[in-house]
């Protein structure tokens, strides 16, 4: 919509004045200018109602840890739950948004926006912070399922401050700020001429928390009477299939704002194509990808389980399901429909498998959530790189016609070696921070709670009290009558 | 050749739209697991919420590989009957129908197979509702779905060629949604029988209450928040004005449209509480969830054609049709544990009637032809609209029943949807474990 006054006069004739071409001109500025605000606000809405739709896993979330803890320690992980948002929300606001995305900065980590200073700037405006506060603030929440049960509540309120505002949002800067060494955004320098592809972030947020959880699950050490003297699995059932359910069903809602928000713009053209396709329909592909890999892997493990437990289990369904989303999280804009599909089927094995494994070593994690956001996070990236598609490739991320795109699809070797590349940075920098931040604990008696006080349940020792009261008309240990 | 500003702010704004709508859609199947895990036995009800996640799962896979093709297939040689295009999103997107129309059209889908799952409840080997639920998502729904949604659907509005001039008027799916669903769970519930214990030996119904009001109640107003992209949402785009008015288009059929479904449910609720304290005695929460409910059923047909005070009237008389329906089904013996029959099946053919008798014609105009000037359609008999409507919409409710009828039953003859004979209850044989909440 540029309108130059000077061109604009010259076609006039040689003695027309200016005036004509100044008021046509400044009539187009002003219609462009309105263009340019309904760009803002068609955009900003749809990125603020992906953002709550993305806050509303966190409800999903402890939903589901609470159906999967015994009854006793229901307080303790609702309550964990609940600070992973709100530690979250002071210490990325103050610093880990701009660890993350502070430009222009080195690969390794940014320096700007402290604090939100400088905000709104041209590239990044209130919407977008709150976006990705709602993403930090998921990653906090899968750690907490690794460690449920027998963790000390200040222990929880270190790792996650720690999780937050600083190990998450480095990990993040490399992968998805323009600076980060290995974004695929990068002007130049793209590692292996690719740089990595984790969209949504199944390396970013779910093999951040996952690895995390492992450390401390492993750390710790399983629940007490999880494994009995041979070894052999001891089921410590949760208390509500209800609640797993309720959880699962509304991480898929939120999963909606999680994947397709990912593109943060949503008015925006592809040059080359018909008149209907834009970023529009990227962002209704990516929703169909997620839902038809989550669909697949419950399917595949509601039959797989079928046949190795003989009977049909929601709970395993309901866990299926989170990892084929967990999976599909970072190739879900750039590959087809079909290919979902595989993702999905093969990420339900992937967590099958896993959660074998994890008995055989007697590594006790109540949520499988090391199994399920790290195996199958992990499983996603690979996915990526072997069926990114080369049109979507280009579309989503720009860049050189031709770069690299999925090896199964013809795209060579170069994206595939940079999500490996991406596993072992992402392993061991979080394997680096979290790991020694347990061990430490671990050393100083800050990690573990004692014995009773596992036996008895947080929620009587730490919290104040049961969360299930049925009877109004208690006594309690001093034999009094309490209402 | 690039894409148009215009075009570029329409398609976003439509795509928004589209996709939030099609999540909050997608909250009822949240809902109604809820709804369902509170109205059974706790003994049954992991077995329920199984059936829940998986009519969402399985739907998925028939929807997408074939459901929405034989929904909405439409090319050089469709047919009136069933689609014939857009296997596998074949051919998807293109200029008609993007893929936010398939993820909405299959959060529908997935909505009328656990309708079905709520008759059949506590008595039903899973391995046969699985194939059920397959079918009725990728075939019999879709099937119905094509006469009155494609534009070449034999029942449609928007078909070039209007049944009896009129086509039927279903909106968001009385008919398609809710009558699909509850006929496929009466056939079911009847040929499975009641639950034991239901009816006593002298044919007296015993009570088997729900074993969590919390759920129910958390169910309903999760599946109410979800209607309000299940109505409003069945305009697919907002951003299309009407030509004779000056500021009007389907952003203000929108809004409407919320606020008739809201006034419906509201309504069906209010006389639901004082017609069940005049039969029962007391003031009875869970009864008027279901009133809720059946009011939201009943006014999904016309939602978007009707005034405001009409969608009072829709609330009013469905929550007596429902009232009534629960009496003569325990008259007859019939069990039916979420009443998702006398519901979704009695509500939503209620839904259809009163869409025929209060369609406004300014607002048939505006939703079918864009508001375009000079052209005049049948509408409602009570607004002096004629009877080529409400022909239309019995004739929907009979093909309906009739198409409902004979392909469940095919099914269920030769899979043999047969009750568990004895047993501790579902629950704790197949799932391993029970719940405990």
């Amino acid at each position: 919509m540029d309108c130059s006054p000077a061109d604009l006069q010259g076609l006039f004739g040689t003695n027309a004045s200016s005036a004509a071409a100044e008021y046509i001109c400044g009539r187009f500025d002003a219609v462009s200018s309105k263009f340019i605000d309904t760009g803002y606000a068609v955009d900003n809405t749809y990125l603020l109602f992906s953002t709550y739709l993305v806050f509303s896993m966190q409800i999903g979330f402890a939903m589901l840890c609470a159906g999967s803890v015994r009854a006793k320690n229901t307080m303790n992980i609702m309550l964990t739950n609940v600070l992973d948002a709100a530690t979250g929300g002071c210490f990325y606001y103050l610093f880990g948004f701009a660890l993350a995305f502070g430009t222009p900065s080195n690969g390794f980590i940014g320096r700007h926006f402290f604090g939100l200073s400088q905000f709104p700037s041209p590239s990044f405006d209130y919407g977008f912070f709150l976006f990705q506060w709602a993403f930090a603030i998921a990653a906090a929440g899968i750690t907490s399922g690794s460690i449920a049960e027998r963790t000390q509540f200040s222990a929880y309120l270190i790792y996650s401050s720690l999780l937050t505002g600083l190990v998450y949002p480095i990990a993040s800067h490399w992968f998805w700020s323009v600076d980060g060494w290995a974004s695929p955004g990068r002007a130049d320098g793209l590692l292996f001429g690719s740089g990595v592809i984790d969209f949504a972030g199944s390396g970013v947020v779910h093999m951040v928390g996952g690895i995390a959880g492992l450390w401390g699950a492993f750390i710790e050490g399983p629940r007490i009477g999880r494994f009995d003297h041979s070894g052999r699995a001891v089921a410590l059932r949760g208390h509500s299939g209800t609640l797993v359910v309720l959880g699962t069903l509304l991480l898929w809602f939120g999963w909606y704002g999680f994947n397709p928000g990912s593109f943060v713009n949503i008015l925006k053209t592809y040059g080359e194509s018909g008149s209907f396709y834009g970023q529009w329909s990227a962002v209704a592909r990516t929703a169909v990808t997620t839902t038809l890999a989550g669909s697949t892997a419950a399917l595949t493990t509601l039959f797989g389980k079928r046949l190795l437990a003989g009977h049909w289990n929601v709970t395993d369904v309901c866990n299926g399901l989170l990892g084929g989303f967990a999976a599909i999280t970072a190739g879900c804009s750039v590959v087809d429909p079909w290919a979902a599909v595989i993702c999905g089927f093969f990420s339900a094995w992937v967590l099958i498998g896993l959660n074998m494994l994890a008995e055989k070593v007697q590594y006790d994690d109540p949520l499988e959530a090391a199994q399920l956001h790290g195996g199958c996070g992990a499983w996603g990236l690979i996915f990526t790189g072997l069926f990114a598609k080369k049109e979507y490739v280009n579309q989503v991320y720009g860049g050189a016609e031709n770069r690299p795109f999925g090896l199964l699809l013809g795209g060579g070797f170069g994206l595939l070696g940079a999500q490996i590349v991406q596993i072992l940075a992402v392993t061991a920098w979080v394997s680096v921070t979290m790991g020694t931040m347990f061990f430490a604990l671990h050393k100083l008696n800050l990690l573990r709670i004692s014995h009773e006080e596992e036996m008895d349940g947080m929620d009587v020792t730490s919290h104040g009290g049961l969360a299930y009261v049925y009877e109004d008309k208690v006594h309690n240990k001093g034999g009094e009558i309490q209402l | 050749m690039e894409v148009s500003w215009e075009t570029s702010v329409e398609k976003s704004i439509n795509t928004i739209y589209l996709l939030f709508s099609a999540y909050l859609v997608f909250m009822m199947q949240l809902g109604f697991a809820m709804l369902c895990a509170g109205s059974v036995r706790a003994k049954n009800a992991m077995n329920i919420m199984l059936t829940n996640v998986v009519d969402a799962v399985v739907g998925s896979i028939s929807y997408y590989l074939f459901g929405f093709a034989f929904a909405f297939g439409e090319g050089s040689s469709s047919n009136p009957f069933i689609g014939t295009y857009y296997f596998a999103l074949k051919d998807i997107p293109n200029s008609t129908y993007d893929y936010s129309f398939f993820l909405y059209q299959w959060a529908f889908a997935i909505a009328v197979a656990g309708i079905t799952s709520g008759s059949i409840a506590e008595r039903t080997q899973f391995s046969t509702y699985l194939i059920f639920s397959f079918f009725l998502t990728g075939f019999v729904y879709p099937v119905v779905s094509h006469w009155m949604w494609s534009s070449s659907g034999w029942l449609s509005p928007s078909a070039s060629d209007l049944f009896i001039g009129s086509g039927a008027i279903d909106f968001a799916g009385s008919g398609v949604v809710h009558l699909v669903g509850g006929i496929a769970g009466l056939w079911g519930s009847l040929i499975e029988g009641p639950r034991a214990g239901r009816f006593d030996a002298f044919g007296k119904p015993v009570p088997m209450r729900g074993h969590n009001a919390t759920l129910v109640v958390l169910g309903t107003f999760l599946l109410w928040f979800g209607w309000f992209g299940f109505n409003p949402g069945s305009f697919d785009k907002i951003l299309v004005s009407y030509p004779t008015t000056s500021d009007q288009g389907n952003w203000t059929g929108v809004s409407r449209t919320a606020v008739t479904t809201a006034l419906a449910g509201s309504t069906a609720g209010i006389v639901t509480l004082f017609g069940r304290r005049l039969l029962v005695g007391h003031w009875d929460a869970l009864d008027v969830c279901n009133g809720v409910l059946g009011g939201f059923v009943a006014i999904t047909s016309g939602c978007s054609v009707v005034e405001p005070w009409a969608a009072i009237v829709c609330g009013l008389v469905s929550a007596w049709v429902l009232i009534g329906l629960n009496i003569v089904a325990l008259k007859l013996k019939f069990d039916d544990p979420l009443e998702a029959t006398q519901l979704h099946g009695g509500c939503g053919a209620w839904g259809l009637i009163f869409t025929g008798l209060f369609a406004k014609e300014e607002f048939v105009v505006q939703v079918y032809d864009s508001g375009a000037s000079g052209v005049s359609r049948p509408y409602g008999l009570f607004l002096g609209g004629g009877w080529n409507l409400l022909g239309s919409q019995v004739v929907e409710i009979l093909a309906i029943v009739g198409w409902d009828s004979i392909s469940p039953a095919t099914v269920g003859t030769h899979t043999r949807v047969i009750r568990r004979k004895h047993g501790p209850g579902t629950t704790q044989t197949m799932r391993g474990f029970r719940t405990g909440s």
